[in-house]
């Protein structure tokens, strides 16, 4: 698996390698789900690995999730033909009161990377957008990021109005940001916390019981 | 001892009267918040605050020049959509409580680089020294300066990551490496140039101060290899022409989990942390000092949170800190700008804490501000500003 062509572009962060890497499976008859599954999720998870690690940074992060999204740009109309599902559905976004995106981009890039389907809902997000969106998508997980001290309190928010909504078991609830700690996640009922984008991944498979 | 002499000789190590006592600022919230809580409305916050005069530099401007024009191009309520001074196209509160989300960036490629960016870092042209600079320095080169005057000495990675965005300046780095370290190498040589005529003045700099902001809770968003390949050897540039004028004290500003980038900072020649962000990572001056000696000085330190948490804490945190604050070579000040949820009643515990544990024997900030208020501005000055 190491030594596969896709495997070391996404590892490599080398997005036409990637590319190339896919078009020279398919041509040779290989299987999507397979290409997914045995060398570009395991890619990423060895990506993770090195940035937890202190080898990789966020620059390291980013083109592996440039090299995987250019591969899965091929990937992905041949998985629908084959009715392939993403190992989960996660909904994201940062809460309301804070304008940062950074960090929850790099959370979303990373969960795409390990086979999930992120929808975005961006910055700013007040509760009521939150459950609207879950109520539409019917997510595995629901993901909120915030940046300050004075912004963090908006995850409280949403999860009492996910219970007032009656929608708090529905979803399992995941948060991260500068400010974020495990006990603070543990006080305001989430589920799992996460301080980087590649343990956001481990998280949220973790959750799933992946 | 006056403010100038008392921040020296604590960055040199030497004997002093006490700590300098210094903020970082406030949010704007807070003081708003705080005025709910007993703040005087109008108020010159460091003054009234007691703190020694700090954090003043002179107006050279080591940035782009001339900037992109400010301009505002949608009002969407609480928020606005502007076009910065870095060309950058961001929404912002109009009570700044977030940092920016960018969402266009003028500087993409090397076309724009060389069209809209280049020519504004060039040291040798445009106003970089105030019309009045001999005006300026024959008041600031008096050697009997009560106060101490730092110059700014720009940022090599964190102005390009602002004009580019965290993503694409990432990007780059493997794309066009070349471009990346012509950026770097641009930047530093305006800083040069610019620092050279500021230098060369008869006004005796007590401190550089330079910008990056360029860690966060996971460590540096840079890999220390490149950091230590293209971003170096121009800290090295800088700082050796900041020494040769005398500047041996380099300040770095920058948030976040900055461990791996430390030494790599020192090597450079950059040799003051500030603010010593404790974060949820709990960064501690005291053991910096432990792992890197004597060479490193830290300004900052005092943890946010803990400014938050209750007396006792405070108390607890002033007495550990007093050791390092004795020893020298380290000026403790909050470890970013004071958060609204850190009551008023807290802070004017820390301070009198710092006052009386780090100040020795300053006066208590409540009979201080007392008198004060009933006092001119001389006696502002003479009470708050040059106290010994």
């Amino acid at each position: 698996m190491t030594e596969h062509p896709l495997y070391i572009a996404v590892l490599d962060g080398d997005a036409r390698g990637a590319r190339a890497a896919v078009e020279e499976a398919l041509n040779a008859g290989a299987d999507p789900q397979d290409l997914l599954s045995s060398y570009m999720i395991p890619a990423m998870d060895e990506v993770g690995k090195r940035f937890d690690d202190g080898e990789y940074f966020v620059p390291e992060l980013l083109i592996a999730a440039r090299a995987m999204k250019s591969g899965l740009e091929l990937l992905r109309p041949l998985l629908a033909e084959t009715g392939a599902k993403p190992v989960g559905t996660v909904i994201v976004g940062t809460v309301r009161g804070d304008l940062h995106d950074i960090g929850k981009n790099l959370v979303a890039s990373m969960l795409e990377g390990g086979g999930f389907k992120v929808i975005d809902l961006g910055v700013d997000v007040a509760p009521e957008k939150f459950t609207a969106a879950i109520n539409e998508h019917h997510p595995d997980i629901l993901a909120m990021s915030a940046l300050l001290t004075t912004t963090m309190p908006g995850m409280k928010t949403t999860i009492d109005v996910l219970k007032q909504d009656g929608l708090r078991d529905s979803v399992k609830i995941m948060i991260g940001g500068a400010p974020v700690t495990r006990r603070y996640a543990t006080e305001i009922g989430a589920d799992a916390f996460s301080e980087s984008a590649s343990g956001a991944v481990r998280e949220a498979k973790s959750l799933l019981k992946l | 001892m006056n403010a100038r002499e008392r921040f020296n000789a604590v960055m040199h190590y030497q004997p002093r009267d006490r700590s300098p006592i210094m903020d970082f600022g406030f949010w704007d919230e807070t003081l708003v918040v705080w005025q709910e809580q007993g703040l005087p409305k109008g108020i010159d916050a460091d003054r009234y605050f007691g703190m020694d005069p700090q954090w003043i530099t002179a107006p050279v401007n080591v940035h782009l020049q001339p900037g992109f024009e400010w301009r505002v191009l949608e009002d969407r309520g609480d928020t606005q959509i502007v076009v910065d001074n870095e060309g950058v196209t961001k929404e912002q509160g109009k009570f700044l409580g977030s940092i920016p989300r960018h969402i266009s960036h003028t500087l993409v490629d090397r076309s724009t680089w060389q069209n809209e960016f280049k020519w504004r870092l060039d040291g040798s042209a445009g106003p970089r020294l105030p019309q009045n600079w001999a005006d300026y320095v024959a008041r600031h080169s008096d050697t009997n300066r009560t106060y101490p005057l730092g110059v700014n000495a720009g940022s090599l990675y964190g102005w390009i990551r602002n004009w580019m965005g965290l993503e694409a300046v990432s990007m780059l780095v493997f794309d066009d490496r070349a471009l990346f370290d012509e950026m770097v190498e641009t930047v530093a040589d305006c800083i040069v140039e610019t620092l050279s005529r500021a230098l060369a003045s008869n006004i005796q700099f007590d401190y550089a101060l330079m910008w990056e902001d360029m860690c966060y809770r996971a460590g540096p968003l840079l890999s220390p290899r490149v950091f230590g390949e293209t971003l170096v050897p121009h800290y090295r540039r800088i700082t050796g022409l900041l020494k040769q004028h005398g500047v041996d004290v380099v300040v770095i500003d920058c948030d976040g989990d900055i461990t791996r980038l430390l030494p790599l900072w020192l090597e450079g020649g950059v040799n003051t942390m500030f603010p010593l962000e404790a974060g949820v990572w709990n960064a501690d001056p005291v053991a910096y000092r432990e792992k890197w000696g004597k060479d490193l000085l830290m300004i900052g330190g005092v943890g946010k949170r803990m400014l938050a948490s209750s007396h006792d804490a405070i108390t607890a945190e002033v007495e550990r800190l007093a050791p390092l604050v004795e020893a020298g070579g380290y000026i403790p000040t909050p470890d970013h700008r004071v958060p609204p949820d850190v009551p008023l009643a807290n802070y004017i515990h820390y301070l009198n804490e710092a006052r009386r544990v780090w100040g020795r024997g300053l006066p208590n900030l409540e009979l201080m501000q007392t008198e004060v208020q009933a006092c001119t501005q001389d006696d502002v000055d003479k009470f708050s500003w040059h106290l010994g």
